[in-house]
């Protein structure tokens, strides 16, 4: 089995490394595309041995599964460019934030009629081997595909199946929930020099213990409460700070922080569903790079001059040279 | 080498399993003993289930153990060393596990009966029951090189483990003593957070428990700094920095920064009430206090009406020796 990644970025690296690790796959048999060749998460996955190129189309002919892991505005371009290209055996796997299923899904039908889709949320500690990944099944995807997502996604952490409506939510919590713990960890190692230790060891404290916490939670079959409560002693130093932290309405920020990236998530798929989208939004190098691979041309991708239109069924086929 | 405990609550509970993993156990649960006055803690079961020797003596305890942790609380110490200070050996390490109790406090309270009392005082955290605590330890004026490796040793099976100056252990405290306790309060949060966008509970939990720990790992495992961590996951205009923002713009970090202080402080509080040599018996369940006195050995204060007296004297140099009872 041979994996491909259209987009060679943050998610991709981290992607093969827990992957390469895990020893799930090894690394000669992934492919990664990317019209820029400048970025350090490139040298990163050249170092690691996977096969780098500058063109989508090679990565989808050598490749059975094949992930979407270019940001989520860029996905219409991509689609249009590979749809050719897909055959019965590729399994798409779209980890774009807020595009579903059915959109990608009904651009690939102008190509084929039963295109496998499925869609992924994950997060960057997949990086260490301890992500939190979702997934859900698109209408052509069969039951082993699903097995093989999972299996793929389960060497590099935590994966369930959920239905597709609850992937915006996933996202704001587990999705974006990295972002809250790695400035929590600073928040804490500030207390901690604060208090008198030096930084590194601050660092490392705190980050032990939110560890050895969520490590705690997962293994146990308790409520949290109940685990906060047998760490608060009657009169102790820990329901002291709970009670600041409780009355600066600490577990508010933390609901409106998953509240926040969930609706974000939201509205950026109604914006790419609206099928208009400025051409600022899209950064004149990429988009030049994304024009000057062979199979491409402007007005297939869709780009007019007041706004490109994305999700088009309007769009013409690509116009092959 | 065996291991004693003197107490049998979370904290000994909580070494022991972590102590006795399967894989990689440290040491066998036979030769470790533990010792509580009151046999009814749910804590009591998990320890016998777990096979480790149990009682109701604590010099039991000291005469079958190398390593004795005192695995109880601040305000029971003197009482404990009082009771089986006659029974230390040259070969007995003692380890206080107990906040704000200093070494010197519980090395002058030794030092009636022994020359040089081996002590090393430390300070760890609940996660070592699933083996990935947060320890430091301070070093005693008697205790060997050796010692502090080997109580290393020791923990650094269950967990991260080092060697701290004393002063730091109070901030150790607020930062990792209680910092389980900050993350259990924030993962609730965050399933609450799941529960209102649609998540079912149980799912909302395991992933908000899955992203912390993959994040603390990732961090762990990087020499670079949260912020830039942060700046890696936040893609321009997208769903995490608008979150982040809704977090900044409540105070957040702040929220942390005092809770660390808050909890340092209140440990620094207890150490200096301890200090002050007098705590009111109505501090000391008077249940508990009882079991205490019916230990052989063991006697209050030097007045022949002790319980009557307004205060307890702790760490009190003039205590005479511990009146051993016919």
């Amino acid at each position: 089995m041979s994996v491909g990644f259209i987009g060679a970025g943050q998610l991709a690296q981290a992607l093969v490394r827990g992957f390469s690790v895990a020893g799930v796959i090894a690394t000669h048999r992934i492919t990664a595309s990317s019209p820029d060749t400048e970025l350090p998460t490139v040298q990163q996955l050249r170092k690691m041995g996977v096969n780098f190129t500058t063109s989508n189309k090679e990565t989808v002919s050598r490749s059975d599964v094949l992930f979407l892991a270019v940001k989520p505005h860029i996905i219409p371009f991509v689609l249009d460019e590979i749809g050719p290209d897909i055959e019965d055996r590729h399994l798409i796997v779209s980890c774009a934030a807020g595009v579903t299923i059915s959109s990608i899904e009904k651009k690939l039908q102008q190509y084929r009629t039963s295109p496998k889709v499925m869609r992924c949320m994950t997060n960057t500690p997949v990086v260490v081997r301890e992500g939190a990944t979702v997934y859900a099944t698109g209408t052509h995807a069969e039951v082993e595909d699903g097995k093989l997502l999972e299996q793929l996604m389960a060497s590099v952490g935590y994966c369930t199946e959920v239905e597709e409506d609850l992937i915006d939510a996933v996202t704001g919590l587990s999705g974006s929930g990295p972002a809250y713990a790695f400035l929590a960890v600073d928040a804490l190692a500030d207390g901690g020099v604060k208090m008198g230790l030096p930084r590194r060891l601050a660092v490392r404290l705190g980050a032990q213990a939110l560890l050895g916490a969520a490590r705690m939670l997962l293994d146990s079959e308790q409520h949290p409460g109940q685990l906060k409560d047998n760490v608060c002693s009657p009169g102790g130093a820990t329901i002291h700070a709970l009670h600041v932290m409780e009355s600066g309405g600490f577990r508010s920020l933390l609901i409106n922080a998953v509240e926040a990236s969930c609706v974000r998530t939201r509205e950026l798929q109604f914006l790419a569903d609206q099928e208009k989208i400025s051409p600022a939004a899209i950064k004149k190098t990429t988009l030049d790079k994304v024009l000057q691979q062979p199979g491409v041309t402007a007005d297939a991708v869709g780009v007019r001059t007041r706004g490109l239109s994305i999700f088009n069924n309007t769009n013409p086929r690509i116009k092959k040279n």
